[in-house]
C-alpha cells in the first residue's frame, strides 16, 4: 500500500520549486525561491535539517543528486544563472564548483549515469545546454550546445548507459551511451549523442504544440527499447518510443490534462511515470499488458491519496 | 517615367494635430489622423470642412491606427499607444471607447484586423510577443505568439483565411494561429531592418517586403529561399503597398531619413528598372498612405496620404494611371494621354533629377556597405521611445530628442546622482555620447569611477554602431549602488547573506522583465522517483489557490509574474513607487517590492489570514506586515514535502530482494528457502514462480554431456519454451527482480544445466577459488568454447597452446600484447582468480577440425542451455539492473553475489596498484611470492601471526601493516588501532 513515511515541513520562507531524494531514499534536498537549498536527513521515519545551503542570488529550480560512488555530491540551478555543485566532506557541506557561463536563467540540472563519470547536463533559457565535467584531478571543465532550443531549453535528461540496441548485439562489450534528451520553448524534444567529443543533435520529435516543460528518459532495465517522456505548456504528456533498431520515435499521447504539466519522473523500473502539473496534482502512470497507459492513482482508490497528495496532507 | 501628372484632387491642412498615424476605413467614407492629444476624424468626402475632433489624455503617441476593415462594422477603429490597445467605435458624430486590450510590455509597433474575422487583430511588440485578440474578451490575448526578436509589422493574409506573416528586424515569419507558437515558414528576406510588409490582394502566398537596405522583395512563401523579384529605390523603403488593381505597387521613403524626397512612387512589378510614376505635392515626408475604396459607379481610385507637413493629399488614380500598372480598365479610351503634351519638356528633366537621386543614393550606399549587414542604428527618437524605464534604482527625468539629452538620476540608499547624456549628432555611428554628472551626494573620486563605466560601456556599444542609453544607465545604476554599499559597508552588514553577490546580479542586467519572457513559469508542485522505492512530492497547500483572473491555466512565463506583483502592491497600497526588483531582496527581510511566485497565488481561506493578522495584533503589532506576509507564505502556500513508500506499486519488492538467496549448489533448496520469501510477502504469482523452477531445475532432467543421445531437456515445451514464455511476462511487468533471478538460476554459470556426470573439480569450479585447476576449469566454461573436451584440450596443453598461438599470430602485435600479460599473469600470479579468460579464446583457433567438432559441441550447449544465448546481453542487463536496485536499498553483499554472475566482468581497476616492499629481501615486488629469483619468499608477512600471506588479506592504507583477511578480523572485532602498536586508528582511517 502507498504510505506516507516522512512528512518534512522544510521551513521555507518561499514556493519550493523541487525536492529530490538522494540514491537510498535517505537524504533529502530541497530548493526555494528563497535562495536556499536544505538537506534533510530522513532516516527511519524522522527527519533533520542537516544543512542550509546558500549560494544562490535568486531562486533555485532543480537539484540533482550525484550517484553515492562520487561521494555526497548535489547539483543546483537557478535564477542567477549559475550552477553550483555543492559537495559534503565530514558532515560539512561547500560549493565544489560553480558553473556560471549561462546568459539567462538555467532551469534544469541532470548527472548523466555514473558509468560516465561525474558529468552534469544544464539547460538554460539562453538556449544552449552545457554539459559540466569533472576531469578527475579536481578541476572541471564544460561543453557547451548552443542554440540548442531557440528562446530557451527547459529540460534536459540522460538517456540509461546501456543501448537497447547492445543488447541485441553480440559483439561483447558496448562504450556506455553519451545520449541525453533535451525540451524547450520551440516546442521541440531534441535527442543529442557526443561524436568525436562533440555534441550532436541525433533526432528531433516534433509532437507538442507549446513549450516543453520536461522530459525524462526512462530507466532501462534491459528491454531492447528505448522510452521518452514529455510534457508541455500545451497540457499533454507524450511518450515517444523507440525499438531500438532504426532512430525511428513513435509518439503516443498519455493524456491531456487540464493545466500545464511541468514535470515528470520515472520509476526505476522504468514503467510508471509520476506527472504534475499547474493544478497542484500528482499523478501516476503505468503501462498495462496491452500496452495502454492508466492512471493508477486514479483507478485503485486504496492508492488514490497519492492524487491529491497536496492536499490531502496539508489540511 | 510617366508621361502624366497626376493632380490631388483634395488637400486638407491640419497643422495642429501632429498627428503620426492615419487610416482609411472600408467603405471610403472616413479617416482618422491620430495625434497625440486628438483623433480627428475626417469625412473623406469633405475633407477640408466637415472635421470632427475628439481630444484623448495621454502621455504617449498613437503608434498606429486601424479601421475594421468588414463592412459590417465599419465604424470601428483601433489605435495602438505605448503598450495599450484602444477600440472606439465612430457612431454620429461621436468616439466611444469600447475597450481597452493590455498584454504587451513594450511598445505596440503594429496591428491588424482579421480579413475574416471581425472580432480579431493581431498586435506585435518590440516585446518579442505578438497576440491575437478578441474584442469580444480583451482582457487577454486569444493567442500569443513568442519570438526571439520583437516585430516591426504584423499582416493577415487578404485571401486565406489563418495566416499572418510578421517582419522581425531581416526576417519574416508565417503564421498559423491554429499550429501555436512555430511558425510555418521562416524567411530571412534582408539583410537590414524590413519596414514594411503588405500581403498581395490577389494571392495568398505572395507578398512583399520593404527594407532599410533600399530594396523591395517581393516573395512567395512556397518557396522562402528565394525572392520573386527585387526593386530597387535606393533609399530605405518605409512602405511598399500592392496597388488595388493591376501589378503595382507605391513605395515611400523612410520618414526619418529626410533626404528630401516627399514623393511617392508606383510601380509597375512586371519591370522593376524604375518608377512608373510620382506623385509629387507633399512638402515633408510622407507619414502614412491608404487605398479608399471606389464609390459605386466610378472606376478611379483614390489614394489618401498623410504627410509629416500634417496635410492630408487625397489622390486620384485614373485609369491611365491604372493602365501603366497593367489594369485594363475597360472603356477607358477617351481621355488618352490627355497630359503627354503638357508636360513632354519636364518629363525629361524630371527623368535627369531622378537619376540623381538615385545615384547619390547609391554612392551613400557603397560607402556604408560594409556596415550594411549589421543592424542599422536606430536614431535618437527610436532609442528614446524604445528604452526600458524600469532600471533598478534609476529614474528618468527627461528625454529631449531636440536637445539630444536625457537625464537621469540613480538612487542608492540616501545618496543620489544626478546624470545628464548627451549625444552628439552622429551618435551612434562611432561617436559615444557625453556624460556628465550634475547633482550629486557623493564625492569626486565616485564621480569619475562611475564616468569611467559610462564611457566604458557605451564605447563598447557604439563599436557595433548600436545604441547604448539603456545598457549604460543599467550599468550606471549597478555601479552606483555597489559603490555606495561597499562604502557604507558595517559590520553589522554580515547579517545581510552577500549582499556582494547580488549587485553583480544588477550589474548584469538581470532582473529586467522582459529577459525573464523566455524562463518558464517555476514549478511550484512535483514529484519524483527515487530509485529506492519511494516517491517525494512537493507542492503548495490547498489554501494557495492559482492566481488572479486566470485559474484555468497556469502561466508561461516568468515575466507574467510581474501582472500578478503589480497587481499585489495596488491591494496591498504598500508604497509602489520604486521599480520593481525581481528576486532581489535576500530572503531574511521579505519585502514588498520583491517579487516572488508565490504572489502567483492567493489564499482562498480567509479565516487563516485573519488568524494570522489577529495573531500580529497579539504580538502588539511589533512584527511588520511584511512580516506578516512571509509568515502566511511559509504556512499558507507551502504544503509539507512528503515521501511515499510506493514499492507496493512497483513489481520489485526490497523484502524479497532481502531474502531472495542464490545458491546454485543446492537448487532446490533454494527454491524453497525463496518460496517461503515469496509467501512471507504475500506474492503468490512468485511461489509458482520458484516451484517452476525448481521443478525445471531439476538435475535428473539434465541432458547428457554427448550431443548423439537424444534432444536436450531445455527443448522440451517445458524448458526453455516455458521459461522464456516466463520471462516475456515479467519483462511486460517490469519485474527486474525475478527476471534477474532466473538469469541467475539458469543462465549466469553453466554448472547447474551441466549434468552431475561432469568431473567434480569441474562442477566445484566456480565455488572454489585460488587453485590452478579452477582456473582451467573457468577456461572451459567460457560461452564460445567446449565444455569438457576443451576443458580437456587445454588442461592437457595450456602451456603449449599459449606458445603455439603467439607463432601463429605473430603479426598482430596486440594479440601478442594480450597473451603475453595473459603469461606474466600466470607468472606472477598465485590467486588465478584474476585471469581474463578473454585472454584464451584464440584456443578454438588452434584446428578446424577440431574448431567443426567444437562448433557442433557448442551448438549441442547451446541446446542445452535453458536460456537462449542470443540474449546473453540482456540477460547480463537484467543483472546489473536488479544489482543496482539492492545497491540502491543498500544491500550491498546481496548487490554484489548478484554481480557475481555476470560473465563480462566490470572494467578492471585501472588506477592506484599496491605494489609490496618484500618483508624478507626488501626489493619491491607484486603478488604474493616475491619476484626476486634469490628469495621467493611470501612477500607480505602477517603482523598478527607472522607468517606470509598468499590469499585474501587486509591492510591498512595508513600505516600499510596488515595480515591475514581473518586474523585482521578477529583483531578489529576488539580493537580499533593497529595491532602493531604503531598507533595508527585503522578503523577510522584517521592518521596517527
Amino acid at each position: 500500500m502507498v504510505s506516507v513515511i516522512n512528512s518534512i515541513d522544510t521551513a521555507h520562507e518561499d514556493m519550493i520549486h523541487d525536492a529530490q531524494l538522494d540514491y537510498y531514499g535517505t537524504k533529502l534536498a530541497t530548493c526555494s525561491s528563497d535562495r536556499l537549498i536544505k538537506v534533510f536527513d530522513v532516516k527511519g521515519g524522522q527527519q533533520t535539517l542537516v544543512a542550509n545551503l546558500a549560494g544562490h542570488e535568486g531562486p533555485v529550480w532543480q537539484v540533482a543528486w550525484a550517484h553515492p560512488m562520487f561521494g555526497n555530491i548535489i547539483a543546483s540551478c537557478g535564477y542567477d544563472r549559475k550552477v553550483i555543485i555543492w559537495k559534503e566532506t565530514n558532515g560539512t557541506w561547500d560549493k565544489l564548483y560553480v558553473y556560471s557561463n549561462h546568459d539567462s536563467s538555467v532551469n534544469s540540472v541532470a548527472f548523466a549515469p555514473h558509468e560516465l563519470g561525474l558529468v552534469l547536463a544544464c539547460g538554460s533559457s539562453d538556449g544552449s545546454i552545457s554539459i559540466v565535467f569533472s576531469t578527475g584531478d579536481g578541476s572541471w571543465d564544460a561543453k557547451k550546445i548552443n542554440g540548442a532550443h531557440s528562446i530557451g531549453c527547459n529540460a534536459v535528461s540522460w538517456a540509461p548507459a546501456v543501448a537497447p540496441n547492445a543488447l541485441l548485439d553480440q559483439s561483447g562489450k558496448q562504450q556506455p551511451v553519451k545520449k541525453l534528451v533535451s525540451g524547450g520553448c520551440d516546442n521541440l524534444v531534441k535527442i543529442w549523442r557526443e561524436e568525436d567529443s562533440q555534441w550532436v543533435e541525433d533526432q528531433k520529435l516534433e509532437g507538442h504544440s507549446d513549450w516543453v516543460r520536461d522530459v525524462s528518459w526512462a530507466p532501462s532495465i534491459g528491454l531492447p527499447k528505448s522510452i521518452i517522456a514529455s510534457c508541455s505548456q500545451d497540457c499533454r504528456v507524450i511518450i515517444w518510443t523507440n525499438d531500438g533498431t532504426f532512430n525511428n520515435w513513435t509518439s503516443k499521447v498519455l493524456h491531456k490534462f487540464n493545466d500545464v504539466v511541468w514535470h515528470l519522473s520515472w520509476s526505476i523500473t522504468g514503467n510508471i511515470l509520476a506527472v504534475s502539473g499547474g493544478d497542484n496534482k500528482v499523478s501516476l502512470w503505468k503501462e498495462n499488458l496491452e500496452g495502454q497507459w492508466v492512471c493508477i492513482s486514479d483507478v485503485n482508490k486504496g492508492q488514490g491519496q497519492i492524487t491529491d497528495g497536496q492536499s490531502a496532507i496539508s489540511s | 517615367m510617366a508621361a502624366y501628372w497626376s493632380e490631388e484632387c483634395a488637400i486638407a491642412d491640419f497643422a495642429d494635430l501632429q498627428a503620426n498615424a492615419m487610416a482609411v476605413d472600408c467603405l471610403g467614407s472616413w479617416t482618422v489622423l491620430a495625434g497625440r492629444k486628438t483623433l480627428a476624424l475626417v469625412d473623406l468626402d469633405n475633407p477640408e470642412d466637415r472635421v470632427f475632433r475628439v481630444t484623448r489624455q495621454s502621455k504617449y503617441d498613437i503608434s498606429c491606427v486601424q479601421w475594421n476593415p468588414h463592412a459590417s462594422h465599419a465604424h470601428l477603429f483601433v489605435t495602438a499607444s505605448n503598450n495599450k490597445i484602444d477600440l472606439f467605435s465612430w457612431q454620429e458624430s461621436n468616439t466611444k471607447p469600447e475597450c481597452s486590450m493590455k498584454g504587451h510590455s513594450r511598445n505596440i509597433s503594429d496591428l491588424d484586423w482579421s480579413s475574416f474575422d471581425v472580432n480579431v487583430i493581431a498586435s506585435c511588440s518590440t516585446d518579442n510577443f505578438t497576440h491575437l485578440w478578441d474584442v469580444r474578451d480583451p482582457r487577454r490575448p486569444v493567442s500569443s505568439f513568442q519570438t526571439v526578436a520583437g516585430a516591426s509589422q504584423v499582416k493577415w493574409n487578404k485571401v486565406t483565411n489563418n495566416c499572418f506573416a510578421t517582419a522581425h528586424d531581416g526576417d519574416v515569419r508565417i503564421w498559423d494561429p491554429r499550429k501555436g507558437n512555430t511558425s510555418l515558414v521562416y524567411i530571412a528576406a534582408h539583410l537590414s531592418k524590413i519596414h514594411g510588409l503588405d500581403w498581395n490582394p490577389f494571392n495568398e502566398y505572395s507578398f512583399a517586403t520593404s527594407s532599410q537596405d533600399g530594396t523591395v522583395k517581393f516573395w512567395d512563401f512556397t518557396n522562402p529561399r528565394h525572392d520573386k523579384g527585387m526593386l530597387n529605390s535606393g533609399s530605405p523603403v518605409w512602405r511598399a503597398r500592392y496597388t488595388p488593381f493591376g501589378h503595382g505597387l507605391i513605395t515611400v521613403v523612410v520618414p526619418q531619413l529626410r533626404r528630401g524626397e516627399n514623393s511617392l512612387y508606383l510601380w509597375n512589378n512586371d519591370s522593376l528598372q524604375q518608377p512608373v510614376h510620382q506623385f509629387i505635392g507633399h512638402s515633408d515626408v510622407v507619414l502614412e498612405f491608404q487605398w479608399r475604396k471606389s464609390r459605386e459607379g466610378k472606376r478611379d481610385y483614390q489614394l489618401v496620404t498623410w504627410s509629416k507637413d500634417q496635410s492630408m493629399r487625397i489622390w486620384k488614380i485614373d485609369p491611365q494611371l491604372q493602365r501603366l500598372c497593367g489594369h485594363d480598365a475597360q472603356d477607358s479610351s477617351e481621355n488618352e494621354l490627355s497630359a503627354v503634351d503638357v508636360s513632354d519638356a519636364m518629363e525629361t528633366d524630371h527623368k535627369e533629377t531622378m537619376a540623381n537621386q538615385r545615384l547619390n543614393a547609391s554612392i551613400m550606399y557603397s560607402n556604408k556597405t560594409d556596415s550594411l549587414p549589421q543592424q542599422q542604428p536606430m536614431n535618437l527618437t527610436q532609442e528614446f521611445s524604445l528604452v526600458n524605464k524600469n532600471i533598478p534604482n534609476v529614474k528618468i527625468e527627461e528625454m529631449a530628442v531636440v536637445k539630444r539629452s536625457c537625464i537621469a538620476i540613480a538612487v542608492s540608499g540616501k545618496n543620489s546622482v544626478t546624470l545628464t547624456v548627451r549625444f552628439p549628432t552622429n551618435y551612434p555611428n562611432e561617436a559615444i555620447p557625453s556624460f556628465e554628472i550634475t547633482e550629486s551626494t557623493v564625492d569626486n573620486a565616485l564621480h569619475k569611477k562611475l564616468h569611467k563605466v559610462l564611457v566604458d560601456t557605451a564605447r563598447k556599444f557604439v563599436k557595433r554602431n548600436t545604441n547604448c542609453l539603456e545598457p549604460c544607465l543599467r550599468q550606471f545604476s549597478a555601479a552606483f549602488d555597489k559603490m555606495t554599499l561597499e562604502e557604507k559597508k558595517t559590520p553589522d552588514s554580515d547579517t545581510f547573506p552577500m549582499p556582494q553577490a547580488s549587485n553583480k546580479l544588477l550589474q548584469s542586467g538581470l532582473f529586467s522583465a522582459y529577459q525573464d519572457e523566455s524562463i518558464p513559469f517555476p514549478r511550484t508542485c512535483g514529484a519524483h522517483f527515487c530509485p529506492a522505492g519511494y516517491v517525494v512530492c512537493f507542492g503548495r497547500s490547498k489554501e494557495a489557490k492559482k492566481g488572479f483572473g486566470r485559474p484555468d491555466v497556469t502561466p508561461k512565463t516568468l515575466s507574467e509574474l510581474a501582472v500578478y506583483a503589480s497587481s499585489t502592491r495596488v491591494r496591498s497600497s504598500q508604497s509602489a513607487s520604486g521599480f520593481p526588483v525581481y528576486f532581489s531582496k535576500s530572503p531574511p527581510t521579505p519585502n514588498s517590492e520583491t517579487v516572488s511566485v508565490s504572489m502567483y497565488y492567493k489564499y482562498k481561506d480567509r479565516k487563516q489570514r485573519a488568524r494570522v493578522k489577529s495573531r500580529v495584533k497579539d504580538d502588539l503589532e511589533l512584527k511588520s506586515k511584511e512580516m506578516i506576509k512571509s509568515s502566511k507564505i511559509r504556512t499558507v502556500t507551502l504544503a509539507p514535502v512528503c515521501i511515499y513508500e510506493i514499492s507496493s506499486l512497483l513489481a520489485i519488492n526490497k523484502q524479497l530482494g532481502e531474502e531472495y538467496r542464490i545458491d546454485l549448489k543446492d537448487i532446490p533448496k533454494m527454491c524453497q528457502q525463496n518460496i517461503k520469501a515469496a509467501l512471507a510477502v504475500g506474492r503468490k504469482d512468485l511461489v509458482q514462480l520458484w516451484s517452476i523452477i525448481s521443478q525445471i531445475s531439476n538435475p535428473n532432467l539434465m541432458s547428457s554431456p554427448s550431443f548423439d543421445s537424444g534432444s536436450p531437456w531445455a527443448l522440451n515445451p517445458f524448458g526453455r519454451q516455458m521459461l522464456e514464455s516466463l520471462m516475456q511476462y515479467y519483462q511486460q511487468i517490469h519485474d527486474v527482480q525475478s527476471l534477474a533471478m532466473i538469469c541467475c538460476v539458469f543462465w549466469s554459470k553453466q554448472e547447474s544445466v551441466q549434468p552431475p556426470v561432469v568431473k567434480p573439480s569441474a562442477s566445484k569450479s566456480s565455488l572454489i577459488e585460488g587453485t590452478p585447476v579452477n582456473t582451467e576449469g573457468n577456461i572451459t566454461f567460457l560461452p564460445g568454447s567446449s565444455s569438457d573436451s576443451g576443458w580437456n584440450l587445454l588442461s592437457g596443453r595450456s602451456k603449449n597452446l599459449s606458445k603455439s598461438t603467439l607463432t601463429e599470430v605473430p603479426s598482430n602485435p596486440n594479440i601478442t600484447a594480450m597473451f603475453q600479460s595473459a603469461i606474466q599473469k600466470v607468472k606472477r600470479s598465485n590467486s588465478w582468480s584474476d585471469f581474463s579468460m578473454d585472454d584464451y579464446r584464440f584456443a578454438e583457433d588452434a584446428d578446424p577440425k577440431e574448431k567443426a567438432i567444437q562448433n557442433e559441441k557448442q551448438q549441442h550447449e547451446n541446446n542445452c542451455r535453458l536460456l537462449d544465448p542470443c540474449h546473453e546481453a540482456q540477460y547480463e542487463q537484467y543483472l546489473r539492473t536488479y544489482a543496482n536496485i539492492l545497491y540502491c536499498w543498500k544491500l550491498l553483499t546481496k548487490s554484489a553475489e548478484v554481480l557475481k554472475h555476470i560473465s563480462t566482468p566490470l572494467e578492471p581497476h585501472r588506477g592506484i596498484e599496491f605494489g609490496m616492499m618484500c618483508h624478507c629481501c626488501g626489493k619491491n615486488t607484486r603478488g604474493a611470492r616475491c619476484n626476486n629469483e634469490n628469495c621467493l619468499m611470501l612477500a607480505f608477512q602477517c603482523v598478527i601471526c607472522h607468517t606470509g600471506v598468499k590469499g585474501a588479506s587486509n591492510f591498512c592504507l595508513l600505516c600499510s601493516h596488515g595480515g591475514h583477511a581473518e586474523h585482521m578480523l578477529e583483531w578489529f572485532q576488539l580493537e580499533d588501532k593497529c595491532p602493531t602498536g604503531c598507533g595508527c586508528f585503522c578503523l577510522t582511517g584517521d592518521p596517527f
